[in-house]
């Protein structure tokens, strides 16, 4: 067989593995963003073929006037955000610290820290509830936004350190010299430096309460306290099937999602390349 | 916690000059004598000095209840049936202030060292022949001196209350009787067991030894075939992707990217649905294809929700890879791959030998760290099986053909309130975990270039 014909039979064999696995992959999403236009309530509704079943746009409006979903969306919003800002500040301070300072019990913070960044803080279940209960922290917001933030600080810590152990010294020491204090040197010259760390690390712990159900479902009892997880999961339980109102709040969730992926992809390629060679 | 500030650079470490001078070793005594003593007395740090004393203050007065709190820890309370619930001793609260009491006294030790620490050091930076000592602003204090200690305080106190208090308190509960019907406080006390637990689990108890054997050996399987599966299925289409320069790549990577975009919670409650064996639309549509003639149930066999699971998994979980691997192709160097074509390497010798090793190398480490990550992957399991389909013993121990040691630990807390037995779970999770946190610390630079 001459080379051209081998090429064409390897193109034509990678084009098919690409065909099947992006139909693979779109298959769902398809349905998913069907489900949530289409008339009806349940799973059996649903068309083999999508949007083949009529239109409609009940959903959303049911989602928004009966339900409590902007509620939940707020409820996760403020978490979110209060996670990601407490997870900043803290992860950013304590890198700066562990890697810029000697002090008493240095050696004995860093190792407890990488050795509970192994294990993840919902395996203490039994205890959440206990602990949360004891301080009144049960059924608040406040409650979860410090488990996250706490939960996330040992690994965070790890990894902004390990970026800030890169910036040159002579940089802080130049700071110093004009007589700028720790706290000047950390806002007005490590912070700056590590922007890209901290970007990777806001968008991460921004990101992870829109889908984190294990610590919420622990916490938040009372109805008005529901994050989206929990609220687009009551949707589908075995008690209701309201799938349709579920398609429709979720893709109201992933869509920003989906933009926000696909439009920050090359910086999202770059940064988990970089956590695998660093380190 | 902190106490000097001496940057590597900068500062020098003063060294030791010869025996302790009298000043100095009336500073340790005074600064051991009582929290804050040698600044108030002698260093002349009155703020410092109160802070310190009020700290030693608060927990000589706290001390009657900080002994009371550790007898109950001991004792969990003596079952008191003939007064009202409420004011029945609660063991679970007796428990859990026993364990946060134990912290705040190895705080406070702490807190006590670092205060001696921190005398020490200031009276080193006092000249011996100055009579009085150097005054020190609050201000400076606080953004200089006392920096790495403000700094971390937050943290500490955050990690030591909802890491480490939650962790130990699960830990204890393995040890004890905490499990409906008869010991749930308030209306009941909870005793200590020893290791009586984890005796019925290991052995005591047939069925749960089973049950237990099944979702051990399920979990590890599950780990491995989820990382496998996804490392390779990601490497697959990166290496696809790379390599072949079609005009509709960047689509291509952009359509591959959704599974990792969209939330686990949508994506895989749609899955569930999706392949309900009744009325989903997976079996409606292979019916409709004549592709089968019966409906598949992909999630309410044991087996086969075991392989769909997997299946559904790597939909979710091949992106990351690829995303990893795209980065890591990308930035091999050009001058390798081209002196290899010089040399006369074929693509795909090139790949083999210089590609493939160089990935390998940079993202096996991941693979590992993906491998604990999945043996804890409680959504991939829950949102999609929630554990099920029932099996023999699930009526007892609650625990589904697809569960995990972490969904299997969820209901035990959630449902059967078996807290002691989800708590040996959570024991036996934390020994495997070990290894793989000796491996993290192993692989950090600070580890290899001697800093830890």
């Amino acid at each position: 067989m001459s080379d051209v014909v081998v090429r064409r039979i390897n193109t034509a064999a990678v084009a098919i593995i690409f065909t099947v696995v992006a139909i693979a992959v779109l298959w769902p999403v398809v349905h998913l963003v069907s489900a949530a236009f289409t008339p009806g309530r349940s799973m059996a509704n649903m068309p083999v073929i999508p949007f083949s079943n009529g239109f409609t746009t009940e959903h959303f409006e049911y989602l928004f006037t009966q339900t409590d979903y902007l509620r939940w969306f707020g409820n996760t919003l403020i978490v979110a955000t209060a996670t990601c800002l407490g997870t900043l500040l803290f992860a950013s301070l304590g890198a700066y610290v562990f890697s810029r300072f000697r002090f008493t019990f240095k050696r004995p913070l860093l190792m407890g820290m990488l050795i509970l960044q192994v294990f993840p803080s919902f395996v203490g279940m039994v205890a959440i509830y206990v602990l949360l209960y004891r301080i009144g922290g049960l059924d608040t917001l406040w409650g979860l936004v410090l488990f996250y933030i706490a939960g996330n600080m040992p690994f965070m810590i790890w990894l902004v350190k390990s970026y800030v152990d890169g910036i040159p010294r002579s940089l802080d020491e130049a700071a110093r010299i004009d007589g700028a204090s720790n706290l000047r040197t950390y806002a007005q010259i490590i912070v700056p430096v590590a922007r890209p760390i901290l970007t990777f690390l806001a968008v991460t712990s921004f990101t992870a309460p829109w889908m984190d159900f294990i610590l919420p479902k622990l916490i938040l009892r009372s109805p008005e306290r529901q994050t989206l997880a929990l609220g687009l999961f009551s949707f589908v339980t075995d008690k209701n099937n309201f799938f349709t109102t579920f398609a429709a709040g979720g893709l109201l969730v992933a869509v920003p999602f989906v933009i926000f992926f696909i439009a920050t992809q090359k910086s999202l390629i770059a940064s988990l390349a970089g956590g695998a060679v660093k380190e | 916690m902190a106490v000097t500030t001496l940057e590597p650079t900068t500062g020098t470490v003063p060294t030791r000059r010869g025996p302790d001078s009298p000043r100095r070793r009336k500073v340790r005594r005074q600064a051991w004598l009582f929290m804050g003593l040698a600044h108030v007395l002698t260093l002349k740090q009155y703020l410092v000095g109160a802070f310190f004393a009020v700290l030693e203050l608060l927990f000589l007065i706290s001390l009657p209840q900080i002994v009371t709190n550790l007898a109950n820890l001991v004792t969990l309370g003596e079952p008191a049936l003939d007064v009202p619930v409420k004011e029945r001793p609660n063991s679970l609260f007796m428990l859990v202030d026993g364990v946060i009491t134990i912290a705040l006294i190895l705080l406070f030790v702490a807190v006590y060292y670092v205060s001696v620490r921190s005398a020490l050091t200031q009276e080193r930076a006092w000249p011996p022949d100055e009579p009085t000592p150097p005054r020190r602003r609050l201000r400076d204090t606080i953004t200089g001196a006392a920096f790495p200690v403000l700094g971390l305080a937050p943290t500490v106190v955050l990690l030591i209350f909802f890491v480490v208090v939650p962790l130990v308190f699960s830990t204890l509960v393995a040890f004890t009787n905490y499990s409906a019907p008869d010991h749930i406080p308030p209306a009941k006390t909870i005793d200590w067991v020893g290791l009586d637990t984890f005796v019925y689990m290991f052995g005591g108890s047939a069925t749960w030894t089973a049950a237990l054997a099944r979702v051990f050996t399920w979990t590890i399987v599950w780990a491995l075939a989820a990382t496998v599966t996804c490392y390779f299925g990601g490497m697959l289409i990166a290496v696809l992707l790379t390599e072949n320069r079609f005009r509709v790549t960047p689509l291509l990577r952009a359509i591959f990217i959704l599974p990792y975009a969209i939330p686990s919670v949508v994506s895989l409650l749609y899955w569930q649905n999706a392949l309900n064996g009744a009325f989903g639309t997976v079996n409606r549509t292979l019916l409709a294809l004549g592709l089968i003639d019966s409906p598949i149930p992909w999630l309410s066999d044991a087996w086969l929700a075991k392989f769909t699971v997997v299946t559904i998994n790597l939909w979710a979980g091949f992106p990351y890879f690829m995303l990893l691997i795209i980065g890591t192709m990308t930035s091999i160097s050009k001058d390798v791959l081209e002196a290899a074509e010089v040399d006369g390497a074929s693509k795909v010798s090139r790949f083999r030998h210089i590609v493939l090793p160089l990935v390998m190398y940079q993202t096996a480490p991941l693979m590992i760290l993906s491998f604990a990550h999945n043996l804890n992957n409680f959504g991939a399991i829950f949102f999609l099986t929630g554990g099920d389909p029932a099996v023999a013993d699930t009526t007892t121990t609650g625990a589904g053909g697809t569960d995990i040691m972490v969904s299997w630990i969820y209901k035990l807390t959630i449902t059967l309130l078996k807290y002691n037995q989800a708590s040996v779970l959570a024991v036996m999770i934390f020994v495997v975990l070990a290894p793989f946190a000796i491996f993290q610390f192993q692989r950090t630079k600070s580890y290899r270039e001697g800093e830890l």
